[in-house]
């Protein structure tokens, strides 16, 4: 049997201080915010220390404490702003791409790109989070909780008090302000 | 008959909204049925399911830990050594 990991809190900053950082930043957008996040689960962890059964790499270890930091500061920010879907949220941007009869005016342009792999394109990626930074604030909390994060819509429905069909809008938007932004400045389309 | 063929045709519109809501819990069977048939018909929204699945997959590989970075995704000096601090 392998010997459970030890911990070692006087290298966390060097070896994952820029992973965590990283991770933090993808999914809360504002680098003072995720600065505290980082430094509040360091902290956690070093309280924590002496209750690390070294089941877990120290890696994971860490990680976990910062996935439930974050989910923490969006609970926080729900207090302040709904979640939910109000009519000042803005609309789907192809709405105009369809006629009366709800059949599109135009076919949309191929990706090119193989669902398999596209996620080896690493500036595709990195496109991807710069087109995040541009969503409704709404809109991305909730993609990220839903794509990245990987919650299911029902644990996002019930932590944040949306309506499920609220939030299938709300995504199917969020979706399409991505698609629109790959598209035009990266995709060339 | 015409009315059967009317619920059994969907729109692009709904299609895409159906695609979309597909990603986040299962339809009613109804409701896969008609998306099914549309999507048998329609290459734009078949396009469209597949540039969902690679937003999608996108998405993943940006929320791992050793995801893509660059030089703005680091600590700069200054919040490293505000952190340091901070964990002594």
């Amino acid at each position: 049997m392998d010997k459970p990991e030890k911990l070692d809190s006087n290298m966390w900053l060097d070896n994952y201080g820029d992973m965590m950082y990283r991770y933090t930043l993808v999914r809360v957008r504002d680098p003072d915010e995720a600065e505290e996040i980082v430094q509040v689960s360091l902290l956690a962890a070093l309280q924590a220390k002496d209750s690390f059964q070294g089941r877990s790499s120290e890696k994971s270890w860490l990680f976990g404490i910062l996935k439930h930091k974050i989910m923490d500061h969006f609970r926080a920010a729900k207090k302040h702003v709904s979640l939910d879907l109000s009519s000042d949220d803005p609309g789907d941007p192809y709405e105009k791409a369809y006629d009366h009869t709800g059949h599109r005016h135009s076919p949309s342009s191929s990706w090119n790109l193989d669902p398999e792999s596209a996620a080896q394109n690493q500036q595709l990626v990195l496109a991807l989070s710069t087109c995040l930074d541009k969503l409704p604030d709404k809109y991305r909390k909730v993609f990220i909780m839903r794509e990245v994060e990987g919650l299911s819509s029902n644990e996002i429905c019930n932590e944040f008090n949306i309506q499920p069909t609220n939030l299938w809008v709300i995504l199917h938007r969020a979706r399409n302000h991505l698609k629109k932004c790959l598209e035009t400045q990266w995709l060339g389309k | 008959m015409n009315k059967i063929t009317k619920w059994l045709k969907l729109t692009c519109e709904d299609t895409l909204l159906l695609i979309s809501e597909k990603m986040d819990h299962s339809l009613p069977l109804s409701k896969r049925w008609r998306a099914g048939l549309h999507l048998a018909m329609c290459t734009v929204c078949r396009e469209y399911q597949k540039q969902l699945w690679i937003l999608s997959s996108l998405a993943r590989c940006l929320g791992k830990a050793e995801g893509p970075t660059d030089p703005s995704f680091k600590l700069s000096l200054e919040a490293r050594e505000r952190l340091k601090q901070s964990l002594k």
